[in-house]
């Protein structure tokens, strides 16, 4: 798979059952452990969440999530909100004949359209025109 | 992990305005001086230049003098805020997916 150039995409092929990686993706105990300090999750879309990682300069540890898809054990899908940025999680889940392929994507680094929350830093939306296609070409 | 906020402040803000982004965008494509930008823009002179200047201020172009005219090109490394914002999360769920690994492990020997 190929990152757009606006995302962060990774793959992992695992020697575990879709329905053990499932648990560790949405039982917070077991979310703690690998992702981020989450006290509760209610699985079901529209459901609010909150990781709280230790505050640090410029981050006040905060990172809220909103369910968008649940469907077990293989597909995850939810709001990653810190501070300005508004992106989406998507976890996808398939079985092998040893165990699960993982694959792990965030997208929407961009600001949302229609949003206007501190003024300038929302006005502008890199997904629009051929900026996104410039900052892969000057990325390369 | 950045947020947004702690991105330079001056890149988003150069590249909110859309007559700026349109001036940033052309010049991608090769350096270009003030006189040439207002042709390719239904913009005055003066208000070009004004958006060469927070293009520059932001760290997203150069310019170079010659003779009576300045000529604009794209900055290297000028959107590296951007990318990196990314690469922060990239190496974040690297990092995070490691522990997973790990967790699994021991979860399911």
């Amino acid at each position: 798979m190929t990152a757009p150039s606006d995302a962060v995409a990774l793959e992992l092929d695992l020697a575990h059952a879709p329905q053990v990686v499932w648990r560790a993706l949405t039982e917070p105990a077991l979310l703690s452990q690998w992702l981020l300090p989450i006290a509760e999750l209610e699985l079901s879309p529209g459901a609010t969440f909150l990781f709280q990682a230790e505050p640090q300069p410029g981050w006040d540890g905060r990172v809220n999530g909103r369910l968008v898809e649940v469907e077990p054990p293989s597909r995850l899908v939810y709001a990653w909100v810190v501070g300005d940025l508004d992106t989406l999680v998507t976890f996808t889940l398939t079985p092998t004949a040893t165990g699960t392929h993982l694959a792990m994507q965030q997208t929407g680094f961009k600001p949302e359209q229609g949003r206007n929350l501190a003024g300038a830093r929302y006005g502008w939306n890199m997904m629009s025109g051929r900026l996104v296609e410039v900052l892969a070409r000057l990325a390369a | 992990m950045q947020t947004a906020a702690q991105v330079d402040d001056r890149v988003f803000t150069a590249l909110a305005d859309p007559s700026r982004r349109a001036i940033f965008e052309s010049l991608t494509r090769g350096e270009a001086a003030v006189k040439e930008l207002t042709a390719r823009f239904a913009i005055s002179q003066p208000a070009v230049s004004q958006h060469l200047a927070t293009l520059r201020a932001a760290g997203l172009v150069h310019g170079r003098r010659e003779g009576r005219s300045v000529y604009y090109r794209v900055a290297p490394g000028g959107l590296r805020p951007l990318v990196d914002w990314i690469t922060q999360y990239r190496a974040f769920w690297t990092d995070s997916l490691e522990r997973l690994e790990r967790l699994l492990e021991k979860m399911d020997p």
